[in-house]
């Protein structure tokens, strides 16, 4: 049986090309994604432990709550240790750092590579013995020696554009300072190749502006060749004040940098495993019609082997080791190409200004057993029923039909469980119209409604063609006899045309679901972000310990081009138990940058000790317009009563209270500073020569962020970014497969057909109506998935949006025109591009088919 | 080779004038060399306007082959085919569908509906595909004459042979072409309904005045004819007008003794 089935292989491989590359597709993307998480996370690993190779032990101060004691710890490290350390036996070098984060500008006065502040590192450049910082290799000009230079590494001056004798603009956590750049260096610290920057000052800059006047922030220590390490580490450990500071092995330091790394960038391997599933998924659809159609072409042939006395088991296992070959066949190609996608996901994923660790691929066990189980696995399990199928058929029956139409039983009960899967899932997710909240449970109960809804769907379709294929059928009449033909040729197997556009039906209803969420959920945020912001600008910082001069508000009011400018200070106030953001703000021109919609009282009282309140704290609180409440503003230990003047609507950008500046400035945690200026400008003008002046006014401090009003709505809407990626990629992936399926089913059905159309040319079809004929059942199928996959879609986006409008304030259901039309072009697209080969090869059957032997 | 009996029949109609059809010269070769087979050797025949002919022969003589090139179903190696007066070697591909398409009718061995059709959709399918509506009057004659008023809504698969190879025949009537070619009408009916089918191909050139040619290897069938003419190894070798089942069997029989021993 295994020769035959081998043989069956091979005399079916062009038949089967279609399937080979479904499983290859979807093998390739699993592995292809596996590999490459295996292969970053050791890149990782490998950079980090680059990193501390050489170091044996390092030396911190004991990590104790901010206080006296930590200001004690950290005035532990200072030369004399250094001295002390380097002198321990086994030692053969100290290196003494002071680290700190600093952001620079690029040269275009840009904030440079600024998203990811745990990767601006900043530290001291310190020679050793012969003058030279063993760490940081100079390659261009020369080190840093006073407090008005830096050096800079590599990377971040190629990234920056910034070369030696520039002046370089940068901040460590508040003021703006000025530097020249005298020498570039290089690096091999994981967190700077991997994207970061990295600013190297002189010893005493770098202590003073991360620790105090000759103290670090840690030592590294380096082991004579032949040093047992942790030998060593327990005489250092024994060195040192206990209370003060601590030692940590090199080792241990590389694997927690890898696991910082690691996490920081996981991200970027969730989504291509999300198409990868998705890939498999709807493949799968095309695996299982693949064989249900080839296994039924063939069951004259396995009603032979029957007759001349193979078991049903044979026969059977006979399918069965065709699928494993092919599987094999398929899964190795798929593995192929999976290393393919491993080697230019970096590429993609990554960009110049975020790139990924380049390293070797690394190629584990998991990858190979997953090729095998989703390639093999799918395979054989999509060739099992219908193998079954063919094996139940009695012989002499199969000898004298050529074709059996499934029985009326197999469809009323396909019918009966579709209906109950159908009201099953909906049933669920109408119920959840109701909850206004997207708790847990609720979301778990929505997820299951969708997946027993697609269920319902590709149960019912081969019920739900004859019509709607009947209805579409309407419109391609208009197109004479071949559009009858074509409505026919697609109602012929209902099963198949079902199985062939459950792929595209699956994919549309995905994105159609995901686009109406992202668009109403998008709309929703927008809508959120932007409430109360009357202004056109808002200036802000970057990181919460970063803050802005209360003077800045003055320089940028005198700004030309600007109209208003007002600071605000934002801190926490606690009270009725909880701590709330308080915005204080300057009564006499927050009018004009915030838009307050008072429900009772005004603004126009504000003044120490006299707060607004917004309406939902209102309502917690139980005080209106003329209430007391007692609060604890910012650093305030104790409690003191406030007269509330006014309860506004709640919005964002006014938060739960507003203050009184003064009064909020000066017991703000980070005193007498100011957190946003808000900006209106002439006219509203929102331009880059607007951003550069108002840039300018801040000192162009790499910390401070000016933002128009379309960057604060896409920062709240961050997440949405990503769903769009997202449903792109499904929706690529989702046509690649669907084109595969469709013109799969069809060159199937043209080579079943071929006497038929024979016929028609020898009757007086012409080849271009044969190859219409063709690409109107192709579009047929492909307009009945999609119109299948909007409806389920929609629904589905409808039922789980009710939940979206208890999480989101202002949700509600938007749809995509644009993106829906974009679907349902691209589905006759689809329908067409995959006629196209099919199509021409019936256009070429010559009229004598229909003569040919039976 | 006798090839002295061909010369009364090359090419007696020297004008078209009352011809359906006629090949010249008619020649068709498969493969080169060794492998050369030629299937027809410079067959000139017309068939007449208003005339049922079937053409006869023992298997692998050619009457296919023959019927195929004159019906512009085929190409051929040399010489020239007509339909009426239009030169079949002239034609694009186009043209010749619309050829096929207009002025010729057929009728398949394995009658060749499409299963997704009804009866009545069968028979116009011609007309359908040339986008023309059917001729009422025309129509209602021709599905009379087959005797299948009563069965148009149904679909092939719920039809006999019988009845399925009277819609195959109504379907080569339907557009008026000049010729109407069967091929083995009859080979995958029983007797009776042969006989039918073959009574209403007689009809049809009797009352409508149809042009008719038919392949078979069945005397009974050829008795139909007006005239039958004989091929041999791809070429003519005679003909006989007012043939009977006997006469024509007792020809067959001499054909293929030469056959054998030649």
């Amino acid at each position: 049986m295994l020769r035959t089935a081998l043989r069956n292989v091979l005399a079916a491989k062009a038949r089967l090309a279609m399937t080979v590359l479904a499983v290859c597709l979807g093998v390739a993307f699993v592995v292809g994604t596996l590999v490459f998480a295996e292969s970053s996370a050791a890149a990782h690993r490998a950079a980090a432990s680059k990193n501390f190779a050489d170091i044996a032990v390092t030396v911190t101060p004991r990590h104790v709550p901010p206080g006296p004691e930590a200001d004690r710890n950290a005035r532990t490290l200072d030369d004399t240790l250094v001295r002390k350390l380097a002198a321990l036996p086994g030692v053969s070098a100290v290196r003494p750092s002071a680290e700190g984060s600093a952001t620079l500008n690029a040269a275009d006065g840009s904030p440079l590579r600024a998203r990811k502040a745990w990767a601006n590192l900043a530290d001291a450049y310190v020679p050793g013995e012969d003058g030279k910082d063993t760490r940081h290799p100079l390659v261009e000009g020369r080190a840093p020696a006073a407090g008005g230079e830096l050096a800079v590494d590599s990377g971040t001056a190629a990234a920056g554009g910034l070369r030696v004798g520039d002046t370089v603009t940068l901040a460590t956590d508040g003021p703006v300072m000025r530097k020249r750049l005298v020498g570039i260096v290089t690096t091999e610290d994981s967190r700077v190749t991997a994207g970061g920057t990295l600013v190297l000052f002189d010893r005493a800059t770098a202590q003073r502006l991360f620790a105090t006047p000759g103290h670090y922030t840690s030592i590294d220590l380096l082991a004579a060749p032949g040093t047992d390490r942790v030998a060593l580490s327990e005489r250092v450990t024994a060195m040192l004040p206990a209370d003060r500071a601590e030692a940590t092995s090199g080792a241990a330091q590389a694997v927690r940098q890898a696991a910082t790394i690691d996490m920081q960038t996981r991200g970027h391997r969730k989504m291509p495993m999300i198409f990868a599933g998705v890939a498999l998924f709807i493949g799968s659809f095309l695996i299982v019609n693949t064989f249900t159609m080839v296994v039924s072409r063939r069951t004259r042939e396995i009603a032979l082997l029957r007759a001349i006395g193979a078991s049903r088991r044979q026969v059977v296992r006979s399918v069965l080791w065709e699928a494993a070959l092919l599987g094999l066949a398929a899964s190795a190609a798929g593995f192929v190409l999976g290393l393919g996608i491993a080697t230019v996901l970096p590429d993609l994923l990554g960009t110049a200004e975020d790139p990924l660790p380049s390293g070797p691929l690394v190629i584990g066990p998991l990858p190979v057993v997953a090729a095998l189980g989703v390639g093999v696995g799918v395979t054989v399990l999509a060739a099992w029923l219908p193998s079954r199928k063919a094996a139940k058929v009695a012989p002499v029956e199969a000898l004298r039909s050529s074709a059996q139409s499934p029985s009326a039983a197999a469809f009323r009960i396909r019918g009966i469980a579709g209906a109950g899967l159908l009201a099953l899932g909906g049933g669920l997710l109408v119920s959840l119209t109701g909850a206004k909240d997207a708790s847990v449970e609720n979301l778990q109960h929505a997820m299951l409604g969708c997946a027993l809804l697609v269920a319902a769907m590709i149960v019912l379709a081969p019920l739900l063609a004859p019509p709607v294929i009947r209805l579409s059928g309407r419109l391609t009449r208009r197109l004479g006899v071949t559009g009858r033909l074509a409505r026919e040729n697609a109602l012929r197997d209902p099963r198949r045309t079902a199985a062939t556009a459950s792929a595209l039906m699956i994919s549309t209803a995905l994105v159609a679901g995901l686009a109406v969420i992202g668009d109403s959920t998008g709309q929703a945020l927008d809508r959120q972000a932007a409430t109360g912001l009357g202004a056109d600008y808002v200036i802000g910082t970057r990181g919460n310990m970063a803050a802005l001069d209360p003077a800045a508000a003055r320089r940028v009011a005198g700004t030309p081009g600007v109209t208003t400018a007002s600071a605000v200070s934002d801190s926490v106030v606690f009270t009725g138990g909880r701590v709330r953001q308080i915005a204080g703000v300057d009564p006499g021109t927050v009018d004009d940058v915030m838009r307050l919609d008072f429900l009772s009282g005004s603004l126009k009282d504000l003044g120490p000790g006299r707060i607004a309140v917004s309406n939902s704290v209102a309502r917690e609180q139980a005080v209106s317009a003329g209430s007391r409440i007692k609060a604890a503003l910012g650093r305030a230990q104790e409690l003191a009563p406030y007269t509330v003047v006014g309860v506004y609507q709640d919005n964002p950008t006014a938060g739960d209270v507003l203050g009184a500046r003064a009064e909020v400035q000066r017991n703000s945690l980070l005193p007498d500073t100011v957190q946003r200026i808000l900006v209106r400008t002439d006219g509203g003008t929102v331009s880059e020569a607007v951003e550069d002046r108002l840039r300018t006014a801040t000192g162009n401090s790499p910390l401070v962020q000016v933002k128009d009003r379309r960057a604060v709505v896409d920062e709240a809407a961050g997440a949405m970014g990503e769903l769009l990626t997202l449903m792109y990629g499904l929706l690529a992936i989702g046509a690649v497969i669907s084109l595969l399926g469709i013109v799969n089913t069809l060159a199937m059905s043209v080579s079943e057909r071929t006497r038929e159309i024979g016929v028609l040319r020898a009757i007086g079809m012409d080849r271009a109506g044969v190859r219409r004929m063709i690409r109107l059942e192709s579009v047929t199928v492909a307009a009945f998935g999609t119109l299948l996959g909007l409806a389920g879609g929609l629904f589905g986006a409808w039922a789980v949006g009710a939940l979206a409008n208890g999480a989101l304030e202002g949700y509600a259901l938007a749809l995509p025109w644009g993106t829906l039309l974009l679907l349902c072009l691209g589905s006759l697209a689809i329908g067409t591009a995959a006629a196209a080969v099919p199509a021409r090869r019936a256009a070429a059957l010559s009229p004598l088919e229909a003569v040919g032997e039976a | 080779m006798t090839a002295a009996p061909l010369d009364a029949l090359a090419s007696p109609y020297p004008t078209t004038v009352g011809v359906a059809a006629s090949t010249t010269d008619l020649s068709k070769v498969y493969g080169s060399g060794d492998t050369r087979v030629v299937a027809l050797d410079r067959v000139s025949i017309a068939f007449r306007e208003g005339e049922f002919t079937a053409i006869m022969g023992p298997s692998g003589c050619g009457k296919s082959t023959l019927m195929h090139c004159a019906a512009g179903l085929d190409t051929v190696s040399s010489g020239s085919v007509r339909i009426g007066t239009t030169e079949l070697g002239t034609l694009d591909d186009r043209q010749l569908t619309r050829l096929r398409r207009d002025r010729v009718g057929f009728v398949f061995q394995a009658f060749n509906l499409l299963p997704t059709l009804s009866a009545l959709e069968n028979i116009t399918l011609p007309l359908s595909i040339a986008g023309r509506r059917p001729d009422k009057q025309w129509l209602d004659r021709v599905v009379s004459m087959v005797g299948l008023s009563q069965r148009l809504a149904h679909r092939p698969a719920e039809l006999s042979g019988g009845q399925q190879q009277r819609v195959a025949v109504a379907r080569a009537l339907v557009s008026r072409p000049a010729i109407v070619f069967g091929d083995e009408p009859t080979g995958n009916l029983d007797s009776r309904a042969g006989a039918e089918v073959l009574g209403f191909l007689r009809d049809s050139v009797r009352e409508l005045g149809q042009s008719v040619v038919m392949v078979t290897h069945d005397p009974v069938a050829a008795g139909y004819a007006d005239r039958v003419v004989f091929l041999s190894d791809g070429a003519l070798v005679d003909e006989m007008t007012r043939p009977t089942p006997d006469r024509v069997l007792d020809r067959m029989k001499s054909l293929d003794t030469r056959g054998r021993t030649s």
